[in-house]
C-alpha cells in the first residue's frame, strides 16, 4: 500500500499509520466510519475522506490538533462523545492523539462522492404540485341531465370513461342528515326533516344548504376541522401540562371566521403576521396564538434544543396545513424523496426567528404569549381602573409603614435607626417579636391584599394568547449539521422553498425599537397570493375531503411524492381556481360542492361498480361515514334534549369517571368539573388537555394535538361498545332520553319508540320495527324491570345502533 | 382505474387508513373466527380486511412473545442497588468533584453520598446486589444486567416519554404500541397491551406515557387493574339477562341495517365489536380472579402480606396475561409525585427502603414462577427506570440524591437473554456511564430483536416520514446480553 503522509506531519515513528494506527481505527471506528459506511457524514478509510469530514463539517484542526471535533470526541469532552459505546482505553486513545497531533496522517484513499439528491431536478420541476394553477374549462359530458354544475361535469367525465353510471339521489331525510352534520356537526330535527321532505319547491335543496351554511354551528364545526389542522390544545403538556390561559379565545376566532365566511388568505395573513398586518384587531392579535398552540417543555434538559423545536413545530405545521408540503422532514437532512433541499428548512425557520420562547420561566402566564387586546372603548375604563387600584396599593401600603413603624418603635434605638435605611427588611423580620393584639393579622391583610389585586389583571382589561415581545432584529438563522442546534454551520437568510422557485425576498432590517422582526408579514403574502401554486389547492382540497369523506389527494397534508396522487387533478384546479375567484371565501366553494349531483348521491352499493372501483376512486357513489368524536357526544346530547347551544367563551370541564383520573399522576388535576349546565356544551367547547381526553372523543379518535392533524383515523374497537353499554356517559343520556319520551308520547310505549328513532335517525319507522322494539321494552318488563327503566334500556338501545352512528 | 400504488414499502392498505378512506381500523369479525362474516367484509378498496390486532408472523425467529416491563417510576438509585461502587462509600459526606446534571441544574461538584446498604453476591455467578433485595438476589443467575445505559433528560416528564416512546417529545407511539403494531396478539378477547398503576396514581403526564401517539388507537395501551374493575367500563350495569336481551335486538337492528351496506366492512366489525366487548366483560374478571392460584403460589408473590401484596397481584396477573397471550405488559411501581415513587430527594433509605420492600419479593417471585412454569424461555422481563440517580446529594441536608440520565443500570430476563451477567459499566463513583455505553434506543432495538421485529426495519408513515421507534439512525440491540 502507498504510504502518503501529510506534509504537516510530526514525528511519527515510520509504520506507525499501518502497524499502529490502521488496527486501532478498525476496531474502534471501523463498524460505522469505514468500508463504505459514513455514519454522521464521516468515512475515514482515507485521507481525502477524512480531510473533507462529516455533517458537523471538518474533524480536523491543523492549528490546534487537540480542539478539533476528532480529538474532542475521543477524549469525551465535547458534545459529540466517540466512540459511542464508552471512551477509549488510555493506551489506545494515546495512540490516537499522537496520531492526530501529526495532523492525522492516512492513505489517500479515493474522493468521497459529493451528495447528490434523489430526484433529479428536471423531474422536480415538472412535479404537478409545484406548478402554477392553470385554468382549466369543466369536460363535455353526454350525461347532462345528471350533471348540475362543474363539479358533476368533472366526475361524470371519468365515470363515462370507465363506463361507470354515478349512484340515484338519496332520498331526502338521508340528504339532509347528510347535509346538517357536514354543516354543523348536528342532526336535522324531526321538524326540519318534515319541512325539507314536503317541501314541492324547485330550489327545495338549495334552500337547505343556505339556511345550515348560514347557521351559527357551521363555525363550530368547519373550525373544528381546521382546529385539528393546526394542532390547537389548550395545555403545553409535558409533566405539569399546564393550560395556555386565554387559548378558547383563539378558538372562538376561528370559528367566528369561519361563520363570517372570512377570507382565506385573510385568515393566513392573521395567523402568520397579524401582530405586523394589523396590530390593532383583537382579532389579528389572537390570531397569532396559532404559534403558541403545541407543545412547550417548561423544563427542558437541553434549552437550545427545545428552542429549535419550538421552531420545528412552527416548520413542521405551516409547511403542512398551509403548503401541503413535508418540510419538517429537512430538518436534519434533505427530504428524501421530495426536492427540499435541508437549508430550505432553515430558510423558512428564518421567518419564525423574531418570535420568543412561550415563557422564559415556567410561567403559563407570560409576556411573550399574553397580549392586551382590550377593545379602545374599554381601555379607558380599565386604565381607570388601574389608576384606582394603583391609588388603592399606594394607600394600603401607606397603611402598612404606618403600622410597621409603630412596632418597630418598640424596638431598641439600634433597629429603629437601622430601619430607616437599607437594612430595614431585616428589622422587619422581628416584627413578630413586638407586634400586639390584632397588629399581626392587619399586617398580613394588608400584604395579602396588596400581593393579590397586583396578581389580577383589572376587570376591564382582556388578554389573548399571542406572540408578544418579539425581537426586531432576530440572531442569524443558521443551517443545524443533522438537524442538532449545537451543530450550526452556514448561516441563511429567510426564503422560500427552491420546489416553488426559491425566492430570496428582500426584508428591509427592522428599525431596533419595531415590535417583531417584518419578516412573517412577507412569508404571509406569499403563502396568500393567488399565485402560489400550493395554498388554495391545498385549502380546497381539504373542503373537499370533509364534503366527500376523502380528499383528492388523500393524503392532505402531504402533496409531495410519498403522498398520493389527486384522483380528479383539473377538477382540484379547476376547485383552486374558483377559491380564488370567489376572494377565497369557503361558503361558495361549499355550495358548488353540496348543489352538486356529486354530492347528493347515495352511497349504496352496486355490484358492477364495486367490481370496477371498489376503492370508490372515481366518486361514484357518496362514502357512508361514522360520526366523529364531537360528533358521538353532540348527538347523544341532542338526543337526549340536554344539549346546550350556547356559543363561544371559555372551555367547559365534562365529568370524567374517577377510574380515568386515576391515570393522571394527580387525579382530577387541571380538570376543574364545570356544572351540569355548562357540561353540556357542544364538544367543540371541552377544554383540550394534551394529557387527558374525555372518555367519549378519545374512544371515537379525536385528534391527537400534539402534532397536525389532516384526517381522522375511525377506528372501531370493543373499547367503544363497552363504554357506549356500560359508560356513565351513555347511561346518563339513555335516561334523560328516557325522561323525553316520557313527557313528548306519555303513557304510549308505540309512540315513544317511533319518537326514540326519529330522534336518533330522523327516519318514520315501519310497523314491524315498532312492533318488534315495542316487544323488546314490554319483554324487559315482563322480565321484571320497572317500566321506567325498560324505557331507558331501549333508550340506550338506540344509542348504540349502527344507523345512529353512521350517516347513510 | 388506478393500481395499487406502494408507498416506501407500505401497502395501499395502511396509506388508506392513514389517510382515513374508509378502510376500517379495526374489522373485527375475524376475531371472533366468523368465517362467514369475514367473508361477508370488504375493505374500501376491495381487498379483504385485516384486523390491526390479529397476530402477525414475526419477521425473524422471536427470542420472546411476551414482555413484561417493570417500570420503577421517579429513577431509582443505580448505586445502591445494582451497580456497587466501593469507592463511594467513604467518601460519604465529602465534597467530591463530579459532573452531575440533573433537577438542580449543572454541577461541577457535590457532597458524596455513600451507598446505604451493603452488597452480597447472589447465585452461581456471584453478582453483587444490595441488601434492598434479598430476594431478588437469588434470581441473578437468570438475569443479565446493563450499567451503562445513558438517556437525553434528566427530568422525570421528558425521561418518562424517552423510556416509554423514544423521544423527549410527545405525540409518539410507546414501545408496546410498537409491539403490538408490529404483532398484533393471539388472544382477541383481551387487550394485546396493557398497562398497571401503582395504588398511589399515575406516572407524571399520565396516559401520554401508554399512547399510540401518530398511530390510530387501537395500539395504545389498555389500563388494567390487579383488584376490582379490572377495565374501564367493564362492569356492565345493567343485569346479565337485561344486557343480553340488549344485545340481541341491538345485533338484530344493525345486522337489518347491514343488509342493504353489506360491502362496508366498518358495520360488521361493529357488530362484532359488540360481541367481543360482551365475551371480555367475562374473560377480563376471568383473567383477574385468582381463586385457581394455589397458596404456594400467591405466597410466591407476596400476595396477602401487607406490603407486597399490591405488586404481587400486578406480577401474578402479568403471568396469567402472558398465559393467555397478552403481548406486552407493563406495570408500573411508584406514581404520583415525591416519595409515592423512587424519586428519593431527601432520604434515599426511606424512600429506597419503601418500594424496594414492596417489589423485591414480587418480582423475584414472578421470575421464580415463570420459569418453573416454562414460561421464562418465552417472556422478555424488562427493569428499570426513567434513569438513575447521582452520587452526590441534592441539598445541603439530608441523604437524597438528585436525577442521574448520564448513567444507570436496568436489567432485563427470559426470552433470548444470557442469564447471570453484568454488561457496562460507570465510572468509579457511578456517575456517568464510560464502558458500553447504550442509550435509551438500544434497549427499544434490543426489545424489538428479540420479539422477531427488526428495530431498524419496522416503520409507520406518519408526517412525510417512515417513522421508527428508534428514530432515522440504525440503532444496535445490545447484542453482548442476548443468548
Amino acid at each position: 500500500m502507498a504510504v502518503l503522509l501529510v506534509a504537516a506531519a510530526g514525528p511519527l515513528p515510520d509504520g506507525f499509520v499501518e502497524k499502529e494506527l490502521m488496527p486501532l481505527l478498525r476496531q474502534h471506528c471501523g463498524k460505522c466510519h469505514l468500508d463504505g459506511k459514513n455514519k454522521g457524514g464521516l468515512a475515514m478509510d482515507g485521507r481525502l475522506a477524512l480531510e473533507k469530514g462529516g455533517d458537523t463539517g471538518p474533524v480536523l484542526d491543523s492549528k490546534t490538533p487537540r480542539q478539533g471535533t476528532l480529538a474532542r470526541s475521543l477524549s469525551y469532552e465535547g458534545e459529540l462523545k466517540m466512540p459511542p459505546t464508552g471512551k477509549l482505553p488510555k493506551e489506545h486513545l494515546d495512540k490516537f492523539m499522537l496520531w492526530i497531533d501529526a495532523g492525522g496522517p492516512l492513505p489517500a484513499g479515493k474522493a468521497p462522492a459529493a451528495k447528490t439528491h434523489a430526484s433529479a431536478p428536471a423531474d422536480d420541476a415538472k412535479y404537478w404540485a409545484y406548478q402554477p394553477v392553470g385554468p382549466v374549462s369543466p369536460p363535455v359530458v353526454s350525461g347532462n341531465a345528471w350533471a348540475r354544475n362543474a363539479v358533476d361535469a368533472f366526475i361524470l367525465a371519468k365515470l363515462e370513461k370507465a363506463g361507470l353510471k354515478p349512484n340515484p339521489e338519496a332520498d331526502r331525510r338521508t340528504l339532509l342528515r347528510r347535509l346538517s352534520y357536514d354543516l354543523t356537526g348536528l342532526a336535522p330535527t324531526p321538524e326540519e326533516i318534515d319541512a325539507f321532505v314536503g317541501d314541492q319547491a324547485t330550489d327545495a335543496w338549495e334552500k337547505q344548504v343556505d339556511r345550515l351554511l348560514a347557521s351559527p354551528h357551521y363555525g363550530e364545526r368547519w373550525g373544528r376541522h381546521w382546529l385539528d389542522v393546526i394542532r390547537y390544545a389548550e395545555t403545553n403538556g409535558y409533566e405539569r401540562d399546564g393550560a395556555k390561559p386565554n387559548a378558547w379565545r383563539f378558538r372562538d376566532y376561528v370559528i367566528r371566521s369561519f361563520n363570517a365566511d372570512k377570507p382565506f388568505d385573510r385568515l393566513i395573513r392573521e395567523m402568520i403576521a397579524g401582530d405586523e398586518v394589523a396590530p390593532e384587531d383583537p382579532d389579528a392579535i389572537t390570531a397569532t396564538g396559532y404559534y403558541r398552540l403545541g407543545i412547550w417543555d417548561d423544563e427542558p434538559a437541553d434549552p437550545l434544543q427545545a428552542r429549535f423545536d419550538e421552531f420545528d413545530d412552527f416548520v413542521a405545521t405551516t409547511s403542512q396545513a398551509f403548503l401541503g408540503m413535508t418540510m419538517n422532514c429537512a430538518r436534519c437532512h434533505d427530504h428524501k424523496i421530495d426536492p427540499i433541499p435541508q437549508a430550505d428548512y432553515y430558510r423558512l425557520l428564518a421567518f419564525f426567528r423574531d418570535i420568543p420562547r412561550y415563557s422564559n420561566d415556567r410561567n403559563v402566564m407570560s409576556a411573550s404569549s399574553q397580549r392586551d387586546i382590550t377593545p379602545l372603548d374599554r381601555r379607558k375604563l380599565y386604565e381607570d381602573e388601574l389608576r384606582q387600584r394603583q391609588d388603592l396599593v399606594a394607600k394600603l401600603t401607606a397603611d402598612r409603614t404606618v403600622l410597621e413603624n409603630t412596632i418597630i418603635k418598640r424596638m431598641g434605638a439600634e433597629d429603629q435607626r437601622a430601619s430607616e435605611g437599607p437594612d430595614r427588611p431585616l428589622v422587619l423580620k422581628k416584627l413578630k417579636e413586638f407586634q400586639k393584639g390584632d397588629e399581626g393579622q392587619r399586617l398580613r391583610q394588608l400584604i395579602d391584599s396588596v400581593r393579590e389585586m397586583e396578581r389580577k389583571p383589572v376587570p376591564s382589561q382582556v388578554f389573548t394568547l399571542a406572540i408578544n415581545r418579539c425581537s426586531p432584529r432576530p440572531e442569524p438563522t443558521q443551517v443545524m449539521a443533522r438537524g442538532n442546534p449545537h451543530a450550526p454551520g452556514a448561516t441563511v437568510e429567510p426564503g422560500f422553498p427552491k420546489a416553488l422557485g426559491g425566492a430570496t425576498p428582500a426584508i428591509p432590517v427592522a428599525d431596533p425599537k419595531a415590535p417583531s422582526a417584518g419578516r412573517r408579514k412577507v412569508l404571509a403574502e406569499w403563502l396568500a397570493s393567488p399565485s402560489n401554486p400550493l395554498t388554495a389547492r391545498v385549502w380546497v382540497n381539504r373542503i373537499w375531503q370533509h364534503h366527500f369523506g376523502r380528499a383528492i389527494v388523500a393524503s392532505s397534508n402531504d402533496f409531495g411524492k410519498y403522498g398520493m396522487p389527486p384522483t380528479h387533478p383539473e377538477l382540484l384546479d379547476w376547485l383552486a381556481g374558483e377559491l380564488v375567484r370567489q376572494g377565497w371565501k369557503a361558503k361558495p366553494i361549499h355550495r358548488l360542492l353540496l348543489t352538486s349531483s356529486a354530492y347528493r348521491m347515495s352511497s349504496a352499493g352496486r355490484a358492477d361498480a364495486l367490481a370496477k372501483d371498489p376503492g370508490n376512486n372515481l366518486l361514484w357513489r357518496q362514502p357512508m361515514r361514522r360520526l366523529s368524536a364531537e360528533e358521538v357526544r353532540d348527538s347523544f346530547l341532542q338526543a337526549s334534549g340536554r344539549l346546550s347551544l350556547e356559543i363561544g367563551g371559555e372551555s367547559v370541564y365534562p365529568p370524567i369517571p374517577a377510574e380515568v383520573l386515576a391515570g393522571q399522576s394527580v387525579p382530577g388535576s387541571g380538570w376543574p368539573v364545570s356544572p351540569p349546565e355548562k357540561s353540556t356544551r357542544r364538544s367543540v367547547y371541552v377544554h383540550v388537555k394534551r394529557s387527558l381526553q374525555l372518555p367519549v372523543l378519545g374512544q371515537f379518535d379525536q385528534a391527537d394535538p400534539d402534532s397536525s392533524c389532516p384526517v381522522r383515523y375511525t377506528t372501531t374497537v370493543p373499547a367503544q361498545a363497552l363504554g357506549l353499554l356500560n359508560g356513565k356517559f351513555s347511561n346518563e343520556q339513555a335516561g334523560h332520553m328516557a325522561a323525553r319520551l316520557g313527557k313528548e308520547a306519555p303513557g304510549d310505549i308505540r309512540a315513544q319508540v317511533a319518537r326514540a328513532i326519529r330522534l336518533t335517525t330522523g327516519r318514520i319507522p315501519v310497523a314491524a320495527e315498532l312492533d318488534a322494539d315495542a316487544a323488546f321494552v314490554k319483554s324487559t318488563v315482563a322480565a321484571g324491570t320497572s317500566e321506567t327503566e325498560a324505557l331507558r334500556q331501549y333508550c340506550l338501545l338506540a344509542l348504540n345502533a349502527s344507523e345512529f352512528l353512521y350517516l347513510d | 382505474m388506478t393500481q395499487p400504488r406502494q408507498f416506501c414499502g407500505r401497502t395501499r392498505r395502511e396509506w388508506l387508513w392513514e389517510t382515513g378512506a374508509g378502510f376500517p381500523a379495526a374489522a373485527l369479525a375475524g376475531m371472533l373466527g366468523n368465517d362467514f362474516l369475514a367473508r361477508q367484509s370488504r375493505a374500501a378498496d376491495g381487498s379483504a380486511w385485516t384486523n390491526p390486532m390479529a397476530p402477525k408472523a414475526p419477521g425473524a425467529s422471536p427470542k420472546a412473545k411476551s414482555v413484561i416491563f417493570l417500570f420503577m417510576y421517579g429513577g431509582p438509585s443505580h448505586v445502591d442497588t445494582f451497580d456497587h461502587k466501593p469507592d463511594l462509600y467513604p467518601l460519604d459526606g465529602k465534597t467530591i468533584p463530579v459532573k452531575t446534571f440533573g433537577r438542580g441544574g449543572h454541577r461541577n461538584q457535590g457532597r458524596a453520598v455513600g451507598p446505604k446498604w451493603q452488597f452480597q453476591p447472589g447465585g452461581k455467578c456471584g453478582k453483587l446486589v444490595s441488601d434492598l433485595f434479598p430476594n431478588l438476589r437469588n434470581r441473578v443467575d437468570d438475569i443479565a444486567f446493563v450499567h451503562s445505559f445513558h438517556a437525553e433528560s434528566p427530568i422525570h416528564g421528558s425521561a418518562m416519554l424517552m423510556m416509554n416512546s423514544g423521544r423527549v417529545l410527545s405525540g409518539f407511539p410507546c414501545l408496546g404500541s410498537w409491539v403490538t403494531y408490529g404483532l398484533g396478539t393471539p388472544n382477541q378477547n383481551l387487550p394485546g397491551f396493557v398497562v398497571m398503576l401503582d395504588r398511589t396514581g399515575g406516572p407524571i403526564s399520565g396516559p401520554k406515557n401508554w399512547s399510540s401517539g401518530f398511530m390510530p388507537a387501537a395500539y395504545q395501551g389498555t389500563l388494567l387493574r390487579a383488584t376490582g374493575n379490572a377495565l374501564n367500563d367493564l362492569n356492565p350495569v345493567l343485569s346479565p339477562a337485561d344486557q343480553r336481551r340488549i344485545l340481541d335486538r341491538l345485533g338484530q337492528k344493525n345486522h337489518e341495517h347491514l343488509l342493504t351496506r353489506s360491502d362496508n366492512s366498518e358495520l360488521s366489525a361493529r357488530i362484532a365489536s359488540y360481541e367481543l366487548a360482551y365475551k371480555m366483560q367475562a374473560s377480563a374478571p376471568e383473567a383477574v380472579d385468582f381463586s385457581r392460584e394455589d397458596q404456594s403460589t400467591r405466597d410466591l408473590y407476596g400476595i396477602g402480606k401487607g406490603r407486597t401484596d399490591d405488586f404481587g397481584r400486578k406480577c401474578l396477573l402479568a403471568r396469567r396475561l402472558v398465559e393467555r397471550g397478552t403481548r406486552f405488559i407493563q406495570i408500573y411501581s411508584g406514581g404520583a409525585h415525591n416519595d409515592d415513587n423512587w424519586d428519593a430527594h431527601s432520604d434515599i433509605v426511606r424512600n429506597h427502603e419503601k418500594h424496594a420492600g414492596n417489589t423485591d419479593l414480587p418480582i423475584a417471585g414472578l421470575l421464580t414462577d415463570l420459569k418453573r412454569r416454562g414460561m421464562l424461555d418465552e417472556t422478555l422481563v424488562v427493569w428499570g427506570g426513567e434513569f438513575g440517580r447521582q452520587p452526590t446529594a441534592e441539598y445541603a441536608q439530608g441523604t437524597g440524591r438528585d436525577h442521574n440520565a448520564y448513567g444507570f443500570t436496568m436489567w432485563l430476563a427470559g426470552g433470548g437473554i444470557k442469564g447471570g451477567i453484568a454488561h457496562g459499566a460507570t465510572d468509579e463513583l457511578g456517575s456517568a456511564a464510560v464502558e458500553n455505553r447504550y442509550h435509551v434506543k438500544n434497549l427499544h432495538a434490543t426489545v424489538l430483536e428479540l420479539m422477531g421485529l427488526d428495530p431498524n426495519g419496522l416503520s409507520y408513515f406518519y408526517g412525510g416520514l417512515d417513522q421508527k421507534l428508534v428514530g432515522v439512525e440504525p440503532v444496535e440491540p445490545i447484542r453482548a446480553i442476548m443468548a
